[in-house]
C-alpha cells in the first residue's frame, strides 16, 4: 500500500530525469535537481570516531563538505579509491554532501510508466527509500529518494536529538 | 496598496513580502532612530533639526504603515506625529512626560509591528489608551506650555526661548528696538520648485507673533524673495525654515528695523533699484558680490555652511546600501578561495627561473597584494560599528536607573569602533549584564554618594577602542567597586582556597567563580545578580577575555578583549600521524619535548606530567582521535600545554608545524558536531584541518 503511494507520486509529476551511477554491479538512479556536480575523488581528511563510510570531509571552494562512500555504505564486495572514482556533490534541501560512487554512468529521461513499485526484499537500503524500479531495455535502474536516505539517522550525517 | 498589489500579481505573493520586509525593516531603523533622538533630546534647548528629524522618523513610519494597510500602528504613529508636530511648530513645549509618552508608543508600534510581521498572530496590543495620552498631550498640556515659557506678552512668541540653543543668542541677534521687529529681506534659492517654500508662509500664518511675509518679485526664475516683519533672530528664521528648504540656500538680509508701513503696502512698490529709506540699496538684485550688504547674507550662509556639515555628519546612514549577509558571506567565501588559490600559485611558481618567467611572476606579484587588499575590503564589510550595541544602553539605563532610584549617567567612547557583525551580535548580551551591574550593584543611591563626598549623579562610561588584533570593550563605574574583604570571605565561607596574600587581580578573577554572584557579596541587593561566570563563558566562548579593576568606593573597571572577528582565528598547527591538527593559539601555554620517563600513570591509564611544580593531565591526541600510524619509528614527544575554563592539559603531538591566522568555518552546516572538534579551516594546500575545541579537551580530562 505503502509503495503504491509512492509510485503515484511519480506518476504523477511524469517523466523525470536521473542521473544513473554504478555501485559494483548495480546501477542507481537519483534525480538530477539534486545533484550540483560531479569530481574526481580526492582524499578526504579524516573524522575522528565517524561510522566507515564517512570517508571526511573535503574543502569544496571554501564550504566544508562531508563525503559518504556509497559503496561502504551498501555494502559492496569492494571499494578501491583510483582515478575514475567519482564524487558526486548533492544539494540537499538542507546541506551539501558528497557520494563516492565507481562511476557515473549518464543522464536519462525516464516517463513514468517505465517505474515499477519494488517489491518488498531484504537489503541494505531502508526500503523507504527506494523510490521503485525503472527499466530501461533489459537494465535495472534502482532509483533512490537520496534526500531521504541521506537524512536517515544511520547515514551519521545529522546529529540526532542531543 | 496593499489589495492593489494582491490584485495585479496573482502569484505575487512573495513580491508583496518582499515589500513587506522592506517596510518592517526601515520602520524598525525609523523607531530606533526616533528613541535616540527622544532620549537625546535636551527639553530646554530642543531645537528644530531635533524636533524635525523626530517627527520625520514618526511621519515615514506613519506613511509606510498606512500604504501597507497596518491600520493600527497607522493610527498609532499618527497621534504621535501630530504630538510632534505641535511641538516642532512651537505651539508646545516639549516636557518629560511627552518624552515617555512618546517612548512608549515606540515600544508599541514595535510590538505592533513585530505582529504584523508575524502574520497577525496573537491579540494586538491595546493602544487605545496610550492614543488618548498622547491627544490629551497635545491639546490639554498647552496651555501648561505657555505658561513654561516667559515670554514677553505683547509679543506672544515663545520661539526664540525654545529654538535658539543658547538662549542669550537671541536677544543679540534680533537688534533690541523698541518693537523689537525687524524687516528683512529673504531669498530663498536656487530652489527645484517654486511652491516647495509655500510652507515658509504656511509658518507665519501659523505661528503666533512670528511676524509677516509677503511676496516681492524674483530677478531668477528659480529664487523666491521675501519680505519679512518679525521679532525673532536670523538664526530663528533658519531654524524653522530648515525644514522646507536647505540652509545654506536662505539668506537674509536687513532692511533695517520699525518700517512704519508693515510689509503689505510693499507688494505695489516698483521692485529693482528702488532705494527705500534706511536701506543703502536693493544691491541684492544685481547679486551678492560687489553689493555693500553683501556682509551680511555671507556671514549667514558662511553659519548656516559652518553648521551643514555637522548636521551631515550626524547622518551618516546616507551612504550606506542595505545587502543580505548571505551575499556577503558568499563574497567572503569567495575571496577565502581565491587567497588559497592564491597560495597555491605562489607556492607552485617558486621554482621557477626568474629570468625566463620574469613577467609570469610579476603578474603573480601583483595578484598576491591584490588578493589580499581584496580580502582586506571584503572583511571590512562585515564590520559594523559598536554605536549598534552601545545605542540600545541608554534606553535601558534610564529605565533601570528610575526604577531603583538612582542617578545615572551614561557615558559611550569609540562608538566608531568596528567589529564584526556575528560577534557584535554574541557581545550585546554580555554587555548589558555587565552595563546593567554596574547601575545596579556599583553605582550608589544619591544620598550615599553625597554621603561619601562624591556627584549625586553617577557616571557609567562605556567604551570600545582597538589594540593590535583585538577589540577592547571597557564598562567603567564611579561606583563603590568590588570590596576585597567581602570577597576573600564570601571564598572561605565556600572553601575556595584563597589567602590575604592573594594580589588583586586573583581576587577579583573570583566572582567568575560559578554561583560566586557580586549580589550576595558585595551588595545587599540580590536576586537580581547576574551570575558573572556565564558572562566569562560567552565571552571565552568567543576566544575572548575578561579582566576587573577595582578600587573600593572609587569604581570598578572591567574589560572585555575580543578578538576583531569570530572569522579569523589565530592558530597553531600541530602534527600527529600524517595529519594536521589546529590549536587555538589563545589557548596555548607553552610547549616542550618531553622524556618518555617525565610521564607518569595514576591508576590506570591517567597519564601526568610533571611541568615545574605542577602536574597536569596528558592528553594523546593520536588516542583521541585514533590517527593511524603508518610510520612506527615516529611518535609523540611533544606537549602543547593549553588551558581552558581555569585548568591546564598537556596535550602529546608529534611535531609542531607553525602559527598562522585560519578561517574558522563551521563543520556542522553540512555535517554534524564532532566530539573535541569546534571547527574546520582551509590550509594553504586546499586540505581541510580540524580546529580543536579545548575547552571539551579540559573538560575530558576530569572524567
Amino acid at each position: 500500500m505503502d509503495v503504491m503511494e509512492k509510485t503515484d507520486g511519480v506518476a504523477a509529476v511524469g517523466a523525470r530525469e536521473y542521473l544513473t551511477f554504478r555501485l559494483d554491479q548495480e546501477e542507481y538512479g537519483i534525480d538530477i535537481l539534486k545533484v550540483q556536480e560531479i569530481r574526481g575523488y580526492e582524499k578526504p581528511t579524516r573524522i575522528a570516531n565517524a561510522p566507515e563510510f564517512i570517508k571526511g570531509v573535503v574543502n569544496l571552494r571554501g564550504t566544508i563538505v562531508p563525503i559518504v562512500d556509497m559503496r561502504l555504505k551498501f555494502k559492496c564486495a569492494k571499494a578501491e579509491y583510483n582515478d575514475f572514482t567519482v564524487v558526486i556533490i548533492l544539494n540537499l534541501r538542507s546541506r551539501i554532501v558528497g557520494i563516492v560512487v565507481d562511476s557515473v554512468s549518464d543522464v536519462m529521461e525516464l516517463p513514468a510508466d517505465n517505474v515499477k513499485a519494488a517489491p518488498e526484499i531484504d537489503s541494505v537500503i531502508d526500503s523507504s527509500a527506494v523510490m521503485g524500479l525503472g527499466s530501461v531495455g533489459d537494465r535495472m535502474l534502482i532509483l533512490l529518494d537520496i534526500e531521504k536516505l541521506m537524512s536517515g539517522l544511520d547515514m551519521g550525517l545529522v546529529s540526532g536529538e542531543e | 496598496m496593499a489589495e492593489a498589489h494582491q490584485e495585479s500579481s496573482g502569484s505575487g505573493d512573495f513580491d508583496l513580502s518582499q515589500f513587506y520586509q522592506i517596510f518592517f525593516e526601515e520602520a524598525g531603523e525609523n523607531l530606533d532612530l526616533m528613541e535616540q533622538m527622544l532620549l537625546n533630546l535636551d527639553l530646554e534647548t530642543a531645537d528644530d533639526e531635533e524636533l524635525n528629524g523626530i517627527f520625520r522618523c514618526a511621519h515615514s513610519v506613519k506613511g509606510g504603515a498606512a500604504t501597507f494597510g497596518f491600520s493600527d500602528v497607522a493610527e498609532l504613529t499618527h497621534q504621535m506625529e501630530s504630538l510632534l508636530d505641535k511641538l516642532r511648530r512651537h505651539e508646545l513645549q516639549p516636557n518629560a512626560m511627552m518624552v515617555d509618552v512618546l517612548l512608549e508608543s515606540a515600544d508599541i508600534s514595535r510590538s505592533l509591528l513585530a505582529r504584523h510581521q508575524a502574520g497577525e498572530a496573537g491579540d494586538p496590543p491595546d493602544t487605545s489608551d496610550l492614543v488618548r495620552r498622547i491627544s490629551e498631550l497635545a491639546s490639554g498640556a498647552a496651555p501648561a506650555a505657555v505658561a513654561a515659557a516667559p515670554a514677553p506678552a505683547p509679543v506672544p512668541a515663545p520661539t526664540p526661548a525654545v529654538v535658539a540653543a543658547p538662549p542669550v543668542a537671541a536677544p543679540v541677534a534680533a537688534t533690541p528696538t523698541v518693537k523689537g521687529e525687524r524687516q528683512l529681506e529673504i531669498r530663498m534659492g536656487p530652489l527645484e520648485r517654486l511652491d516647495q517654500v509655500d510652507p515658509v508662509k504656511d509658518l507665519f500664518r501659523d505661528i503666533a507673533g512670528l511676524g509677516e511675509i509677503v511676496d516681492l518679485p524674483s530677478d531668477q526664475p528659480n529664487v523666491r524673495v521675501f519680505k519679512v516683519g518679525t521679532a525673532s533672530s536670523n538664526e530663528d528664521l533658519l531654524d524653522l525654515f530648515a525644514f522646507h528648504v536647505a540652509r545654506e540656500n536662505v539668506h537674509i538680509r536687513d532692511l533695517g528695523e520699525g518700517e512704519p508701513a508693515p510689509g503689505s503696502g510693499f507688494d505695489d512698490d516698483p521692485p529693482p533699484g528702488t532705494p527705500i529709506a534706511p536701506a543703502p540699496g536693493f544691491g541684492f538684485f544685481e547679486g551678492a558680490p560687489g553689493a555693500p550688504a553683501a556682509a551680511k547674507p555671507v556671514s549667514a550662509a558662511a553659519k548656516a555652511g559652518a553648521k551643514a556639515p555637522a548636521a551631515q555628519l550626524a547622518q551618516p546612514e546616507a551612504a550606506t546600501i542595505r545587502v543580505a549577509i548571505n551575499k556577503v558571506d558568499q563574497l567572503i567565501n569567495l575571496v577565502g578561495e581565491l587567497v588559497i588559490t592564491q597560495a597555491m600559485l605562489a607556492q607552485n611558481s617558486r621554482t621557477l627561473d626568474p629570468t625566463v618567467y620574469q613577467q609570469l611572476l610579476t603578474g603573480l606579484a601583483d595578484l598576491d597584494r591584490n588578493t589580499r587588499d581584496l580580502q582586506e575590503s571584503v572583511m571590512s564589510i562585515r564590520m559594523i560599528p559598536m554605536s549598534i550595541v552601545f545605542s540600545r544602553f541608554p534606553r535601558m539605563l534610564r529605565d533601570l536607573a528610575s526604577k531603583l532610584g538612582k542617578k545615572v549617567d551614561f557615558v559611550t567612547q569609540g562608538e566608531a569602533t568596528e567589529l564584526d557583525k556575528g560577534l557584535v551580535e554574541k557581545i550585546t548580551d554580555p554587555l548589558t549584564h555587565l552595563v546593567r551591574n554596574s547601575c545596579d550593584h556599583g553605582i550608589e543611591m544619591p544620598q550615599d554618594r553625597l554621603a561619601k563626598g562624591k556627584p549625586e549623579t553617577g557616571t557609567i562610561t562605556l567604551s570600545a577602542a582597538h589594540q593590535g588584533g583585538s577589540i577592547v570593550i571597557e564598562v567603567r563605574d564611579d561606583g563603590r567597586g568590588l570590596s576585597r574583604e567581602k570577597i576573600l570571605q564570601k571564598a572561605r565561607e565556600r572553601g575556595l582556597d584563597v589567602s590575604d596574600q592573594m594580589p588583586d587581580s586573583e581576587v577579583w578573577q573570583l566572582i567568575f567563580a560559578p554561583g560566586f554572584s557580586t549580589a550576595e557579596t558585595v551588595t545587599d541587593i540580590s536576586g537580581r545578580g547576574v551570575g558573572m561566570d556565564v558572562v566569562k563563558k560567552n565571552i571565552a566562548a568567543l576566544n575572548g577575555t575578561v579582566e576587573i579593576d577595582s578600587a573600593e568606593g572609587v569604581g570598578m573597571r572591567v574589560s572585555v578583549r575580543l578578538p576583531l572577528t569570530l572569522a579569523i582565528m589565530d592558530g597553531m598547527s600541530v602534527g600527529v600521524g600524517d595529519e594536521v591538527y589546529i590549536l587555538p593559539l589563545s589557548s596555548v601555554v607553552e610547549s616542550f619535548q618531553v622524556k618518555p620517563d617525565a610521564v607518569s600513570t595514576v591508576g590506570q591509564g591517567s597519564q601526568l606530567v610533571k611541568v615545574r611544580d605542577e602536574y597536569m593531565p596528558v592528553i594523546e591526541l593520536e588516542k583521541v582521535f585514533q590517527v593511524p600510524r603508518f610510520d612506527h619509528d615516529k611518535s609523540s614527544d611533544i606537549m602543547v600545554v593549553v588551558e581552558a575554563e581555569g585548568s591546564r592539559v598537556a596535550l602529546l603531538v608529534d611535531e609542531l608545524l607553525g602559527q598562522q591566522q585560519v578561517v574558522v568555518k563551521n563543520l556542522e552546516t553540512n555535517y554534524r558536531k564532532v566530539p573535541n572538534v569546534s571547527g574546520a579551516t582551509i590550509l594553504g594546500d586546499g586540505k581541510v584541518a580540524l580546529i580543536l575545541d579545548t575547552s571539551a579537551l579540559v573538560r575530558r580530562s576530569r572524567h
